[in-house]
């Protein structure tokens, strides 16, 4: 089982100082000019990321993993470089009330401080498009994670035949 | 927003409660009071480089057949399913050589036998693989086992398919003797098909 933990510092939580002229950097409006806002660290604990090798007559990937992060958060978008896949989205499966199953591109899943979010088959997951050669056993892809607080993280995804 | 509704059964999965004396109690799969027969359902087999052939949805003799309908370009559940399929018969062994497969593609425009036949073989080699591009024909096929598909563009002009995610197992009478639901995992196909080989080995 892999495990990294990353730690990002998000880009709220960039400490700005007033400055006498009473101006700031802020990346927002909001903060008053004589505010410091303490820089702060999210932590996001990655275990189980596993990409499906894909077969060479397939287009399409997928990603799993399990993220866990140190702050309420939420994950908003993934990507990987271009010379893997040509388009990324982080989708739902759901089941709707008659028995169908639906999946969907997702904007937003909320994460909450210590739980786990689980990317897993039939449930989130990022799924990986115009995949520009397969994945093959062995090697591993960077898939870049983008959550709502502004941090980044890059997780290594080695690409598996099973789940690990 | 990009929207692939896959059909499903996962709501009716239920515990076969027949009390027919056999192992039938403890199939995860669905076991129908009154089980569904494809026996009546010829679709065209493809093969590379050679012409397509007829073959009836039942198995061969003393045999029993699963029957899936999907495509190769679903990024998530038909891969899921045919590698659990692949654990399955891989933890049975060869007992499993009696366990033929049948993949029917929903897609059919996009799925060539080109295309499907090495997609298949990556998972495990001994697919049938079944391509009408006759829509008609596909859907009467799909009545008969309750399923359904549908292929459509998008505004976005993306492709979306619909398919039922359910895995039949189908005795050489052409009745569906177990339907299996996304989610059941390895450890559910191995449980359900290793019942049923049991089955044919003790004459049942």
């Amino acid at each position: 089982m892999r495990k990294a933990t990353l730690a990002v510092t998000t880009i709220a939580a960039l400490t700005l100082f007033a400055t006498s002229c009473g101006s700031s950097t802020s990346s927002t409006d909001t903060v008053a000019p004589d505010t410091t806002v303490v820089a702060t660290e999210t932590t996001f604990t990655v275990d189980g990321a596993w990409a499906r090798t894909s077969p060479m007559e397939s287009t399409v990937g997928v990603v799993y993993m399990n993220i866990t992060p140190s702050a309420d958060d939420a994950l908003v978008g993934a990507s990987v470089d271009m010379a893997i896949a040509g388009m990324t989205q982080v989708h739902e499966t759901t089941t709707a009330a008659d028995g169908s199953m639906g999946m969907q591109e997702i904007a937003s899943i909320p994460m909450t401080a210590g739980t786990p979010l689980a990317l897993v088959s039939g449930g989130f997951h990022i799924m990986l498009m115009k995949l520009a050669k397969p994945l093959e056993t062995g090697t591993s892809i960077a898939v870049t994670l983008t959550f709502e607080s502004g941090a980044t993280t890059i997780v290594d995804v080695p690409v598996l035949t099973e789940a690990p | 927003m990009k929207l692939i509704r896959i059909v499903s059964f996962a709501s009716a999965v239920a515990l076969a409660t027949a009390g027919c004396g056999t192992d039938q109690q403890t199939l995860v799969g669905l076991v129908r009071d009154n089980p569904l027969n494809v026996a009546v359902v010829t679709l065209p087999e493809e093969f590379v480089g050679a012409a397509s052939a007829p073959f009836t949805m039942r198995a061969k003799p003393g045999e029993l057949l699963v029957v899936y309908f999907g495509y190769t370009m679903c990024p998530d559940l038909c891969p899921t399913t045919l590698a659990d399929l692949r654990s399955a018969l891989k933890r049975i062994g060869s007992s499993s050589d009696i366990v033929d497969l049948a993949f029917v593609t929903v897609d059919p425009l996009r799925d060539t036998v080109d295309r499907l036949a090495p997609y298949l073989s990556s998972y495990v080699d001994r697919f049938h693989v079944i391509r009408t591009t006759d829509m008609v024909e596909l859907k009467h096929a799909e009545e008969a086992f309750l399923a359904n598909s549908s292929v459509t563009t998008n505004a976005a002009g993306v492709i979306e398919v619909t398919h039922t995610a359910l895995a039949y197992i189908v005795d050489d009478m052409g009745t569906v003797i177990d339907e299996l639901p996304f989610g059941v995992g390895a450890d559910g196909f191995t449980n359900d098909l290793q019942i049923l080989i049991n089955n044919i080995n003790k004459g049942e």
